[in-house]
């Protein structure tokens, strides 16, 4: 269309909601669209359609249950979950987890990230039209789940890593099982890249669109690959290393532009390094305890503020804990990277056509449980 | 991670006006802001030094323990408890610990960069519980002030959209307060 006729030609804006319930929303999320022709002009993404109020709920928790409660946030990712708040928490009762443990953690956390990228580059597919590599990267997600089962006997919300270490160390065929996974899985991740990442479809709808440049990553506070695929070089892992990431090697992908292929590419390329981690832990995994000594069974940690941040699935996940002195948190804080990532929308979605609109979306990579808590 | 007392006197050179606090987050240098009406110099002031990425922003209600009213507790749920059972426990004061009818606004500034973290606190009044927005200075700021006002019924002065985000419509109150009463309505029955 010539510039000409697009300033003659008028339409009338209309008003359309996408979601609650839709599959591409990835949960229940209303985004408000005011379109002109094909163009947004205004969006309001509504959310909190999945509020449980978890920060007022651990007010009349005792600390080992609020480890529950944080398993519902990020439901993809459980994992980082866990480990934030009894981090945070741990900060508070001045506990140190024995090296296995923080070592399994590790790994946990690593195997979770994998996780929930492949669910992403799975429904991100779909998102944009291709379903097939959906069924490749739900076979691979199966078997961290079967891992994470035969470790804790959850698939979805694990409470595996507790206060003062972990759970139960993991069964002695586990370790072999995890090497297995790791052997099949290294070769698959090239896989994907033929299957999505190089496909000319897939980058011509993704390449150009959803532009996020690093000034603007940087001041609506994103983290995760969000920042990342912008050029920002920030990695909680790498910044502010918890549970001895510093003992391992690994790179933290970068984008050039910002635009949703970075941000996916960023992703698929996390899961290599998350391989390398989970190879280093395995290859030198500690032995001894996996729960730290003296945890106490109702624990009133000494008044005092804590904040523990650790780099979860979808970003930079931190938990602000207050203690008064009593058996449950004074005020417990939560940083949600997803609920930090969605604000940009707003902002994000104007300009773009409708179609681009789910690519944008899909590319943010939200949970919804994490969005509202 | 940057050096805490390094951190504290370059931000001292800038900024001598806050002090440090003597109630910090534990690892993290945090300073004092006496006047919440500073904030925006303040917030500035750190934005120049490279604190450019928001991290958070949180409050606390130092009021006391948290009602049990604040919360849906019939019929009861958990059925291996006895009849007439509390099915949380409520956490009860603690003697001596300075409770206080005011809320202390947390701020966490990053320079990722430099790998620096800086808590800035600030208390004020429950009952004029107002701080000036920083949404013009960090985007990020806006969904956050909006949690805190949805949830704790702080005002953020010159947000340019201060309405609720979480809670639905008709909830009435701010659960996370500390003395929030429950409404019944009609998800209740």
């Amino acid at each position: 269309m010539s510039s000409t006729a697009e300033k003659t030609m008028k339409t009338d804006s209309m008003f359309i909601n996408l979601g609650p319930q839709h599959p591409s929303t990835h949960g229940v999320l209303r985004v408000g669209l005011t379109i002109e022709g094909e163009l947004i002009t205004k969006a309001v993404p509504d959310i909190g359609y999945l509020h449980r109020g978890t920060s007022k709920l651990a007010e009349v928790r005792g600390y080992h249950h609020c480890v529950v409660l944080t398993d519902r946030w990020d439901y993809v990712a459980a994992m980082p979950n866990n480990l934030v708040f009894c981090l945070a928490a741990e900060k508070l009762m001045e506990v140190q987890a024995p090296p296995r443990a923080e070592a399994l953690r590790v790994l946990m956390c690593e195997l979770n990230r994998v996780a929930s990228h492949l669910l992403f580059f799975g429904t991100y597919g779909i998102d944009i039209g291709a379903f097939t590599p959906f069924l490749y990267a739900f076979r691979e997600r199966e078997m961290i789940l079967d891992l994470f089962e035969m470790a804790c006997g959850a698939r979805l919300t694990y409470n595996y890593i507790r206060l003062g270490g972990v759970m139960a160390d993991v069964p002695p065929e586990w370790l072999a099982k995890c090497r297995e996974f790791v052997d099949y899985f290294k070769p698959r991740i090239d896989e994907y890249d033929t299957l999505l990442t190089y496909n000319p479809i897939f980058m011509a709808r993704t390449k150009e669109v959803g532009l996020i440049p690093a000034a603007d990553a940087v001041s609506w506070s994103l983290s995760g690959a969000n920042l990342r695929g912008s050029g920002v070089c920030y990695d909680v892992r790498k910044s502010d290393p918890y549970c001895g990431y510093e003992r391992y090697s690994f790179d933290v992908p970068l984008g050039q532009t910002g635009s949703c292929w970075d941000r996916y590419f960023c992703r698929v390329q996390e899961m290599r390094q998350s391989i390398r981690i989970i190879e280093q832990v395995l290859g030198g995994l500690p032995e001894g305890p996996t729960m730290a000594a003296g945890v106490a069974k109702i624990p009133k940690p000494k008044p005092g503020e804590a904040y523990a941040h650790v780099e979860g699935a979808r970003g930079d996940l931190g938990i602000f804990l207050v203690s008064d002195g009593q058996a449950s948190p004074y005020r417990m804080h939560v940083r949600a990277p997803s609920f930090l990532n969605l604000a940009i929308l707003q902002e994000l979605l104007v300009g773009n056509k409708v179609s681009d609109v789910i690519a944008i979306l899909g590319s943010i990579d939200i949970v919804l449980g994490e969005v509202d808590r | 991670m940057a050096d805490i007392e390094e951190l504290a006197s370059r931000i001292a050179e800038k900024l001598p006006e806050l002090s440090r606090h003597p109630n910090p987050v534990k690892g993290y240098l945090t300073l004092k802001l006496e006047d919440a009406a500073k904030l925006p110099q303040a917030a500035a002031a750190l934005k120049a030094l490279g604190f450019d990425y928001l991290e958070m922003i949180s409050a606390t209600d130092w009021l006391g323990a948290v009602k049990p009213e604040g919360y849906i507790r019939n019929p009861n749920p958990i059925v291996f408890l006895p009849e007439g059972a509390t099915p949380q426990s409520v956490p009860s004061a603690t003697p001596g610990f300075p409770y206080r009818p005011s809320f202390e606004l947390l701020w966490a500034f990053a320079d990722l960069a430099a790998k620096a973290w800086v808590f800035l606190k600030c208390e004020v009044s429950r009952e004029a519980a107002s701080v000036p927005s920083l949404s013009g200075l960090y985007k990020g700021a806006d969904w956050q002030e909006r949690e805190l006002f949805d949830l704790m019924g702080i005002r953020f002065e010159g947000h340019p959209n201060l309405a609720k985000i979480l809670t639905p419509d008709f909830l009435v109150g701010h659960p996370l307060r500390k003395d929030y009463v429950h409404v019944k309505d009609r998800f209740d029955e």
